[in-house]
């Protein structure tokens, strides 16, 4: 039999989240067999709130075909893959559905600014050369969407020339610069670049690279300064290949996720418990736009959440802090 | 202080009264460790009884002799802090001994997870009489202002710094101390055979302290699958729990493993208090074994892969080309000159 489930369920917004929550953790639950087989073995067969329903440890995007068995439309064939080295496994998230991820996209940043004003600019590698990159993919999404058609994707290792900037001003359009944090350096690098005051540069992460290591704040103040814009203008978006929605960051530290995505920071002693406000754990993540792979994902950041759902990314979970014989302070 | 050679002798001969099973202190700590549940009676006693077979086979002697303690080696006059861990019992007693052999005044930052044990040692070498400055607390605090010439511990990438700095700030350390930091988390085996005496090795060196420590092994590298071996190799563990009951309970965490392996059709094995699993990733939970199948080419590759985390590789006596392995054997009984991270106490 071949099942489905009405996409438009995701953004609709007279149906509270909680409840859309429930209805597709039924959903996949019975059709993930991977996701229903995780359930079972943790003895989670039904829900009443949203706290209890368990968040798949992200690597099963690694580990296994995570997706919906004999969906019944669309049949894309259509995958994201996260980047990494030859040999590496990577994740994969197949994308059923592309309308829905689209959607998800030009819906996410129309929560938070008016696409209409801006003109998208994005310093990294093109969409011909990365058609499995889900970052890409968004960028050529919102460049698509502009019919001003001076969006585009910048060419790597060329300076941003002035000619570009002239043309968005004269349309009366601001700049939304996208790039990985390296990438917005080395553009710095290559020559200042004054950026009207009006544009917005979104860094979408990737803080370490093999040469460079630095904190968020010292990244928004070198990229502020280097692009000659209040702090307040660099944003961020946190958004990974296994999700199909971003939350965005405004330049504070805090992340604000999309309405149809709810963050909660987990207890990595048992993920199931959810840490209290202020106090750092695993971030979980449910995406309802995952609609056709695995809604509930509990990621390998660690994180902090405040009263108002808004969280802090504070870098990757260090496993390795776990064994071994280690003298800590606040123990021992 | 005079003579190195007699405080060598002296030291070696506080140690075994320490040992002497009439020492009514020790047997005292003991009591109270395991009455506030700290560790269990039979991991203390096997961790005391492995370090008498090495302190009445003159290894105290031994040790000071392959380091070349003497007029012209020592540390007298220098003072070295150890913070001590509390994974297992005992845990800080190699790098107490070294410094205190060496001559160097020892501060010994005990763990409030071990908190009685050492001190009977501690208080036994003081009152030896030797002309070492033995002074120990479970409170950093009380090492304000020590500007000691080395530190000892064992960390992580993520609590060194917050050590660090929270002993610059107290003065205990300058930026002229040396720091001796271990970094490894655990231990490998390549096993080769089901041979009964192989398998029992394997148990213990898995198994004992709940699989706590570095010199814990939780990564296998074995020719042989573990499905092959299961149903065997459980009798073993059994019969070990038997004797040897495990103290600490896994965090819920260890069922999500589970969960997680059983969506993803990991061959695994659960075993209530620990967990078995067909994994070649890094072995990040405790109370976790990860068993790969695979050859010698295959445990090189994950030395590579897990770099500095690893401690030792235990063989049951084969040797691999282009790698150093121990006697899995003595994976819980290590002789005292052994050298966590490859650095001996005394260089």
């Amino acid at each position: 039999m071949r099942v489905s489930m009405n996409a438009h369920l995701v953004f609709d917004r007279s149906v509270s989240f909680k409840e859309k929550a429930l209805q597709i953790f039924e959903f996949q639950k019975e059709h993930n067999s991977v996701y229903g087989k995780f359930c079972k073995a943790l003895g989670v067969s039904k829900v009443k709130e949203v706290h209890e329903i368990p968040l798949l440890p992200i690597q099963a995007f690694k580990d296994s075909e995570l997706r919906i068995s004999n969906i019944q439309h669309p049949t894309s064939t259509l995958f994201f893959e996260s980047s990494g080295t030859t040999g590496m496994n990577r994740s994969r998230h197949y994308i059923a559905d592309p309308e829905l991820y689209k959607t998800s996209i030009l819906k996410g940043m129309q929560q938070f600014y008016d696409l209409d004003d801006f003109v998208v600019l994005a310093y990294t590698p093109g969409y011909n050369s990365n058609p499995h990159s889900s970052l890409v993919w968004m960028l050529n999404v919102l460049i698509e969407q502009d019919k001003t058609g001076l969006s585009r994707f910048l060419e790597l290792g060329k300076s941003l020339g002035s000619e570009i900037l002239d043309d968005i001003s004269s349309k009366g359009k601001r700049v939304m610069l996208f790039g990985a944090a390296f990438g917005l350096l080395d553009l710095i690098d290559l020559r200042k670049v004054e950026l009207p005051k009006n544009s917005v540069i979104m860094e979408t992460g990737g803080m370490k690279t093999h040469r460079r290591e630095m904190s968020k704040a010292q990244l928004h103040h070198t990229l502020a300064e280097g692009f000659n814009l209040p702090k307040g203008n660099v944003h961020s978006e946190y958004g990974m290949t296994e999700l199909l929605s971003q939350a965005y960051s405004f330049g504070s530290e805090w992340f604000h996720p999309v309405p149809w995505m709810k963050i909660s920071i987990r207890n990595p002693e048992n993920p199931m418990v959810e840490m209290p406000y202020r106090e750092e754990g695993l971030i979980g993540v449910i995406d309802l736009a995952n609609l056709h792979s695995c809604s509930f994902i509990l990621t390998g950041d660690k994180g902090i959440q405040n009263e108002k759902g808004q969280f802090q990314v504070l870098g990757r979970w260090n496993p390795q802090n776990l064994r071994g014989c280690n003298f800590l302070i606040d123990q021992d | 202080m005079k003579d190195i050679t007699q405080h060598t002798i002296k030291v070696a001969e506080a140690v075994r009264k320490w040992l002497q099973p009439d020492n009514s202190e020790l047997k005292k700590a003991i009591e109270q460790t395991v009455d506030e549940r700290l560790f269990s009676f039979e991991d203390i006693k096997f961790q005391i009884r492995a370090l008498k077979e090495n302190i009445d086979s003159g290894q105290i002697e031994e040790w000071a002799e392959r380091a070349g303690l003497g007029k012209n080696k020592h540390s007298v006059g220098e003072k070295v802090l150890c913070l001590h861990a509390g994974n297992l019992p005992l845990v800080g007693f190699q790098d107490a001994l070294g410094t205190i052999l060496s001559g160097a005044d020892y501060f010994g930052k005990l763990s409030r997870k071990d908190p009685y044990l050492l001190i009977t040692f501690l208080e036994m070498l003081k009152a030896s009489g030797i002309e070492t400055e033995i002074k120990y607390s479970t409170d950093l605090k009380d090492f304000k202002n020590l500007n000691a010439d080395k530190l000892l511990f064992a960390g992580s990438s993520e609590s060194v710094p917050a050590v660090k700095n929270e002993l610059k700030r107290l003065g205990s350390i300058s930026p002229e101390t040396e720091l001796v930091i271990r970094t490894a988390k655990f231990s490998m085996a390549y096993i080769t055979n089901e041979e009964p005496e192989v398998i029992t090795d394997l148990v213990e060196a898995i198994f004992r302290y709940g699989g706590q420590g570095c010199r814990s092994v939780a990564a296998v590298v074995s020719p042989i699958r573990f499905n092959n071996l299961k149903c065997h190799f459980q009798d073993y563990i059994e019969s070990f729990w038997l004797k040897n009951p495990q103290h600490k309970k896994p965090p819920e965490a260890l069922a999500y493993q589970f969960a997680y392996n059983k969506a993803i059709d990991r061959p695994q094995a659960w075993l209530d208090d620990f967990l078995i699993q067909e994994s070649e990733e890094f072995p990040e939970l405790d109370f976790t074994l990860h068993w790969i199948q695979g050859d010698e080419e295959k445990l090189k590759e994950l030395k590579e892969k897990f770099g500095s985390a690893i401690q030792t590789i235990y063989t049951a006596g084969e040797k691999i080309d282009g790698i150093e392995t121990e006697f899995l054997s003595q994976a819980q009984r290590p002789p005292l000159w052994w050298e966590p991270d490859g650095v001996g106490l005394f260089e």
